[in-house]
């Protein structure tokens, strides 16, 4: 009864809205409008589990004494304190809660943690972006063209200067680490440069780079894209039926019943 | 340069730095920002939560409105979310922890079913349109050519992520093309997101730079 | 051979100052570097600029305080377009760390363009239950929102007289820093009422939002700061709007960013292939 009823339950409002987008009788829009309702009741107490859990595990850290206890008593005394002054006070143009609690406490503090993310960002790229391999590099070599062409610095830069430059750190590459792969990459490259220019009458052609990062975004990147989300898409859906047809129950919880 | 004298700017400049020197190392003022920030978080959300949720669509049409607002049949009708929602807090009640089933099964159910015609629509169908149909290919020599490019590079990424088959012959050709493809995705999300990490960082130094010390205008 | 060793085993904090440095100097001495705009902005501004004077149109504030500084200038901007052209401008979020964002920007554009809460932009706020709230104002939106963000009763505000559901709404623009966001309004505002949306994004999620744009799901795409920029250069080359320019002005430290990036990834690589084809 513990699992099935609930099961039941998933069953029914699972099919009933699947059948409902198809339906547009009067009655299948009234059973739509209630129901959608009622989730939206129904969504807001489940914040209640997050809140609760946070709580619990602060007021348990503690009464425990663990490490870091005092940190606890910061973390519940905000709590309670920004919501008696936001159930108090309200949230109207001007309330303690808008003006004080989330401009000077909640922005710069959010903000600050991820803006931090900047620097682990750098750090990482420079400790272990390492172009390995051949996919490695291409990986490399598209991130620099993106870089490059969205921003100002790189509008009047010819894709042909950045693909020289791209020649040249092959050559070197080559010469350093002594592979002949790279050097015939890099000696093909330089003919394919040179067959380019041939072809634009000895002047530097005029593709820019933020023209050719508009083409690498608009066409590889998003047929890549477009497979990744075709799976995760087709992944949903059947996950989405496992749960409604009673396959798929982890969100039941443990337990014997 | 034109310090602020706003004590609330004075504050927020604070809590920035407070957060800038988990970089130099791990230490109690960071801590401190860190438990504070959590701690904010959770009340803004409770308080949110009641005036933009709660007491609009349940306290308020079941408990305070007049029956000439609200029918007694749609007061009646709000008990069964109330009640579904007031589950919710069994989880914390071991012996009858198992009621959360209840609202969760609702809502599980619910989202589901309304999520697979509209992921169908939008993930699959639309999707596969704008793969086989571009238009103006015919119009252009180049519109055709990075279509059929798109339409090879979507075929055989989706090939790669074929792990029923062993990769050999043709199918190994199709997904190692893929790979090219995916490689060039990832480097242009790589691209974005340090673009997306570095704006947040001199989000903070305009603000510091400008509302705080006054620096720039 | 020990520097490129040297060179691999830098303390982190020397490459923290470098940054940071190298960030901070161009908001106080500027490049001047300029900003250009894009297709995707284009496109997005001549569907909201197409839009009839007295329309509405939706913006959705999906975002919080941690990537304000790539979605607030969109969110300002597209505001000050709207206003500019005697377009209403109807609020709501899906993030419940957006509405005090969302209320900020209410409180300070308007005004700029002398126009009224209430009869020319209104905020319904936030409310749960993402699939719920977009569904539910595709039939009836005073059904979802009875009271707006402030508890002010939807039929006291005489905008909302000309709105009552999506399909009133000729464009939306959603503001997502992720999940939920521009892909739930894709798949419940467009899929079943057939809603245009325009999308502003975090850098983080544009690379993925480029299908939607070919397929047409997306009607223009501003992508993270630069997006921002690009807006207001438009917005500002119109007439529309004279403000200050907080994208824009942010434009020179992103491109000295990158170039510190791609050097930093450049070097680290160098010293890395020195040292083990030597060591080898």
């Amino acid at each position: 009864m513990r699992r099935n009823i609930p099961l039941a339950i998933c069953l029914t409002m699972g099919v009933a809205m699947m059948v409902q987008f198809f339906v547009p009788h009067p009655a299948s829009v009234a059973f739509y409008d209630l129901t959608t309702k009622w989730v939206r009741i129904v969504g807001a107490f489940a914040l209640v589990l997050g809140t609760g859990s946070l709580v619990m595990y602060h007021i348990d850290k503690l009464q425990r004494r663990r490490t870091g206890w005092y940190y606890s008593i910061v973390t519940l005394t905000a709590a309670a304190a920004t919501s008696v002054i936001g159930l108090g006070w309200g949230v109207k143009p001007g309330s303690p809660l808008q003006d004080i609690i989330f401009s000077n406490l909640l922005v710069p503090l959010n903000a600050s943690m991820f803006a931090i993310l900047a620097f682990y960002m750098a750090s990482a790229a420079y400790r272990a972006f390492r172009a390995r391999t051949k996919e490695a590099a291409l990986l490399l070599v598209a991130a620099f063209v993106v870089m490059l062409g969205m921003v100002p610095i790189g509008a009047n830069v010819p894709f042909f200067w950045f693909m020289v430059v791209v020649n040249v750190a092959l050559l070197v590459a080559g010469f350093v680490t002594r592979s002949k792969a790279l050097l015939i990459g890099a000696g093909a490259l330089v003919v394919g440069l040179l067959a380019w220019l041939g072809f634009s009458g000895f002047k530097v052609p005029p593709l820019m780079l933020p023209d050719t990062a508009e083409w690498v975004l608009s066409v590889p990147n998003m047929a890549a894209k477009r497979a990744i989300q075709f799976g995760i898409a087709l992944g949903g859906i059947a996950t989405a039926l496992k749960v409604i047809l009673g396959i798929e129950r982890g969100w039941l919880g443990g337990g014997k019943q | 340069m034109h310090v602020s004298t706003n004590i609330l700017t004075w504050v927020a400049a604070i809590l920035t730095i407070g957060i800038f020197s988990f970089l130099w190392k791990d230490n109690p003022f960071y801590k401190f920002c860190e438990h504070l920030f959590v701690g904010v978080s959770v009340g803004y959300t409770i308080a949110l939560t009641w005036y933009n949720s709660v007491y609009p669509d349940l306290f308020n049409p079941l408990f305070l409105s007049p029956l000439s607002e609200v029918s007694l049949g749609n007061k009646l009708l709000l008990i069964i979310p109330l009640i579904l929602g007031l589950c919710y807090f069994c989880r914390f009640i071991p012996k009858v922890s198992w009621l959360i089933r209840f609202p969760m099964a609702f809502v599980l159910g619910w989202g589901m079913g309304a999520a697979i015609p509209a992921m169908f629509q939008t993930y699959i169908v639309k999707q596969m349109q704008g793969t086989f149909l571009t238009p103006g290919i015919f119009a252009r020599w180049d519109v055709l050519l990075w279509a059929l490019i798109s339409f090879v590079g979507v075929v055989c990424s989706v090939l790669y992520f074929f792990f029923s088959k062993e990769h050999k012959g043709a199918l190994k050709v199709a997904s190692e093309t893929g790979i090219v493809f995916l490689m060039v995705g990832f480097g242009a999300s790589f691209g974005y997101t340090v673009m997306a990490r570095m704006s947040l960082l001199i989000g903070r130094f305009q603000f510091v730079l400008r509302d705080w010390l006054g620096v720039i205008k | 051979m020990r520097f490129f060793q040297y060179l691999l085993k830098i303390d982190r904090r020397i490459i923290y100052i470098v940054v940071g440095l190298l960030v901070m100097l161009p908001l106080i001495k500027p490049l001047g570097l300029g900003v250009n705009s894009g297709p995707r902005a284009q496109t997005l501004f001549k569907a909201i600029d197409q839009v009839p004077a007295g329309k509405t149109i939706l913006i959705s504030v999906d975002f919080d305080p941690s990537s304000m500084p790539e979605l607030y200038p969109m969110l300002a901007a597209v505001m000050r377009h709207a206003f500019a052209k005697d377009l209403k401008v109807l609020l709501c979020g899906l993030w419940i760390t957006g509405a005090g964002l969302a209320d900020k920007a209410v409180t300070e554009i308007p005004p700029e363009f002398g126009k009224k809460y209430g009869e020319d932009v209104v905020f319904l706020g936030w409310k749960a239950g993402v699939d719920a709230v977009i569904l539910g104002m595709g039939e009836n939106i005073k059904n979802v929102y009875p009271v707006d963000y402030y508890g002010k009763s939807l039929d006291s505000l005489p905008m909302m007289n000309t709105v009552k559901q999506l399909r009133d709404i000729p464009i939306m623009f959603a503001i997502s820093a992720g999940t939920p966001g521009y892909q739930d309004w894709l798949l419940y505002a467009q899929s079943r009422y057939g809603m245009r949306v325009g999308a502003g994004l975090t850098a983080v999620s544009a690379a993925d939002a480029y299908p939607f744009l070919q397929s047409g799901q997306l009607t223009g795409m501003l992508a993270g700061m630069k997006g921002g920029a690009e807006y207001e250069v438009l917005v500002q080359k119109a007439g529309y709007s004279k403000t200050y320019m907080p994208a824009v002005a942010a434009m020179d430290s992103q491109s000295l960013a990158h170039i510190v990036i791609m050097i930093l990834v450049i070097i680290g690589n160098i010293a890395y292939f020195v040292t083990r084809k030597r060591g080898a």
